[in-house]
């Protein structure tokens, strides 16, 4: 009897064994130990993103959702509502508004690099989570230097795990909710800050933003700001040891990138399809659907498995070829529709540039445990430690 | 299944049949359709979708919404009165035999 629990240490591992059954033998599957409908194949998720109307966010888009998150953020509204907000915060993260960061984002790309010179093996997260923290923090206006309030490899830590669930109890543990309280804390105290004295930064806009008139609930302003912090840290930190990942395992794509960096945007795209860090997210329906034979309720909540849409044979050849040349259009990475993520073009140029300065350090590398511990996630698929050897 | 004819600035012309409800963006880039790139993955943050409708057919297309007008701001291309963005024309059955004319860059 095939079953597909995503709370399991096997999918955590390596979930696409069971993205094929799902896709071939059970498109519209019920999992009944998620509680929720599992969409599987590439026109699918692409139907179900495009249609918020039935496909509703208002209910959490996290597999397990986090505690009063729902309806406060831009991954948990509908539109409108969800396109006002966005509108505040997305010219933020739009490419061309981005182009002052690439110089920051560099430097710190390099520190991060120098500081591990002459090792001959270590956990990529050194070098991804120290360039992360400090990217977002640049990003987002977050305090640091000498007017940081906390620790930065705190944060990382506590994003890394507000966002994993107990495989056992299939929910957040205590340990998850409380780093969640945690960044909340830290969330409420930056706001305070920049509210005291804004500066030209996207927090401080935003909780001084308005829509029709009306300044934003209270709720809104601080979760979608831990949300940002959340989402920034964790997603762009987990999509680059998977990238790591992909470079350390494929030899030849590495020496292709690391020869021509120009290449990294194409092995970029490919890594978002082939493995991407944000595997399922969650809806929940307006109303009665069905598909393949199967009725799914008003009020059911349902998985799109991104990951799984990514290696459709029905969308992408032979999908399980880590293929640079590929150029997989209209992946689904970031997700798609409304809600595809915000983060798209800093995620993209900071991965560029991150590992533009760490080839120049470490040109070869391979994976040193053949066995990879995994997060425990039902939304989020990365390794929690990437040893790799140099040479 | 509408059908949605995409011109690409050489003049190469793919018609596509489209599931209803997907945008004119995810069409194109789930088929190969190389003038549409849809960077933001159609939340109508990049403008790299940029189209221009054919006129006459204008008409049958929901309006813009503010949003869009003002992503439209940022095409690199010339902007024109028939511009849109793909990703927020959804295809539906009153669209058939629509065809959109891409620009030659989109970024």
């Amino acid at each position: 009897m095939f079953s597909f629990d995503p709370y399991s240490p096997a999918v955590d591992a390596d979930p696409f064994p069971y993205y094929k059954r799902l896709r071939d033998d059970y498109p519209c599957f019920w999992s009944p130990e998620a509680q929720m409908w599992v969409l599987s194949r590439y026109a699918d998720i692409v139907s179900a993103g495009q249609d918020w109307q039935t496909y509703s966010s208002a209910s959490g888009n996290l597999m397990t959702e986090l505690p009063n998150r729902a309806g406060a953020t831009l991954g948990t509204t509908d539109p409108p509502r969800h396109d006002r907000l966005r509108g505040l915060i997305q010219s933020a993260f739009m490419k061309r508004n981005l182009e002052s960061l690439g110089e920051p984002i560099r430097a710190i790309a390099k520190d991060a690099a120098e500081e591990l010179r002459g090792g001959r093996s270590f956990d990529f997260k050194d070098f991804s989570s120290k360039f992360t923290v400090r990217v977002l923090m640049a990003a987002l206006g977050l305090p640091s230097g000498n007017e940081a309030i906390v620790d930065e490899q705190t944060v990382r830590e506590k994003a890394v795990l507000m966002v994993q669930s107990d495989p056992h109890t299939r929910a957040k543990g205590p340990e998850h909710l409380a780093a969640y309280n945690w960044m909340q804390d830290y969330a409420s105290k930056v706001i305070a800050m920049r509210r005291a004295e804004p500066r030209n930064d996207l927090i401080s806009n935003f909780a001084q933003a308005e829509i029709d008139g009306d300044r934003l609930d209270e709720r809104e302003v601080l979760l979608t700001t831990t949300t940002l912090i959340m989402a920034g840290v964790e997603s762009l930190g987990g999509f680059m040891m998977m990238f790591a990942l992909n470079l350390a395992d494929h030899a030849e794509a590495r020496q292709a990138v690391v020869r021509n960096p120009a290449q990294l945007a194409d092995a970029i795209e490919e890594s978002l399809r082939f493995n991407t860090s944000a595997q399922r997210f969650r809806r929940r329906l307006m109303k009665d659907v069905t598909l393949h034979g199967q009725t799914m309720k008003a009020g059911d909540f349902v998985c799109l498995a991104y990951g799984s849409g990514n290696r459709d044979e029905r969308q992408y050849p032979n999908p399980d070829l880590y293929d640079i040349a590929r150029k997989p259009r209209g992946h689904l990475g970031f997700g798609g529709g409304v809600h595809a993520c915000l983060g798209t073009a800093i995620a993209r140029l900071s991965v560029k540039i991150a590992f533009e300065e760490f080839h120049k350090v470490f040109p070869d590398y391979r994976r040193v445990a053949e066995q990879l511990a995994w997060m425990p996630s039902s939304t989020f698929r990365s390794p929690l430690v990437l040893e790799l050897a140099v040479g | 299944m509408p059908r949605i004819t995409y011109v690409e600035a050489t003049g190469a012309e793919t018609t596509i049949e489209l599931a209803e409800g997907w945008s004119l963006m995810q069409g194109a880039t789930a088929n190969g359709v190389e003038g549409i790139l849809g960077e933001c993955g159609g939340s109508c943050a990049c403008a790299t979708c940029h189209c221009y409708v054919d006129e006459a057919r204008l008409g049958d297309l929901p309006a813009a919404s503010e949003n869009e007008l003002a992503m439209l701001e940022n095409a690199a291309a010339e902007r024109q009165p028939n511009s849109r963005l793909a990703c927020q024309i959804k295809a539906t059955s009153a669209l058939d035999g629509l065809v959109v004319h891409l620009p030659e860059t989109q970024e």
